[in-house]
């Protein structure tokens, strides 16, 4: 089968209108022209999704999304003083990653790749 | 203040066993791996966005995958074409295919119970356009 992108990733939240809105304020993304309850990355849909109201147990996501900034360190800082959860930063070698958590307990990655590919 | 996010590099997906993940998004989804991937880090392109597996390897040994219950919409031509195909492979899909109004939706999930998704807008936006 052929892949052409991928159109939206969901996201688990207890509140959609608290997501969007942290979404909005803290990380500064925009909110959907066309659908309610979605907000944009430059290159992907974020979707949320409240599981609770389809009769499914909220668990949230731990594996991560992983946003790109300028400066990781600084972009944790900031979400921080917004008052959400920090985890921490973690250099993995090629990369800088800052964990924090959204509203509802999902892991963000704040990153910032500074080796070259390949 | 907000902070500037330039785009999403990637989505993290948990997976147990890494090479059987590999096999399935390498080999059943057809997706393609991307120059990082390695013995412990693996990625797939997707045109716009980057999935990366996320396994023991590269968390450590205490890493346990619990499928994210997000699904991810992968864009496919034709949902129920693709659906068939994958099911010919053994994948088993968590519902009839929906046709929400606007799009045809069917999830599955890969080895490790992440859910992922068949999907398809046929119905165009607000302004006119279609995906």
């Amino acid at each position: 089968m052929r892949v052409e992108q991928v159109d939206f990733v969901s996201v688990p939240t207890r509140d959609s209108a608290r997501a969007v809105a942290w979404y909005r304020d803290v990380l500064g993304l925009p909110v959907s022209e066309f659908t309610e309850g979605e907000v944009e990355t430059p290159n992907v849909t974020l979707s949320f999704w409240n599981p609770e109201a389809d009769g499914e147990p909220f668990q949230p996501n731990a594996a991560g999304i992983a946003l790109r900034v300028e400066d990781v360190a600084a972009a944790v800082e900031e979400v921080r003083a917004n008052g959400a959860e920090v985890i921490g930063i973690h250099d993995s070698g090629v990369c800088h990653m800052g964990f924090v958590k959204d509203p509802d307990g999902n892991v963000l990655i704040l990153h910032r790749r500074y080796k070259p590919r390949g | 203040m907000t902070i500037e996010v330039e785009r999403a590099d990637f989505i993290g997906v948990p997976v147990q066993d890494l090479k059987r993940a590999d096999e399935f998004y390498g080999k059943t989804l057809g997706l393609r791996r991307n120059q990082n991937s390695g013995e412990r880090w693996v990625e797939y392109e997707l045109g716009n966005v980057t999935l990366a597996l996320v396994s023991p390897e590269a968390m450590g040994p205490d890493f346990e995958a619990r499928g994210h219950q997000m699904p991810i919409a992968l864009r496919v031509p034709d949902v129920e074409e693709a659906r068939r195909k994958l099911e010919a492979e053994g994948v088993e899909f968590l519902h009839e295919t929906i046709d929400s109004g606007v799009c045809h939706i069917a999830n599955f999930a890969d080895p490790d119970g992440n859910t992922l998704q068949l999907h398809r807008r046929y119905a165009p936006y607000r302004d006119g356009s279609l995906p």
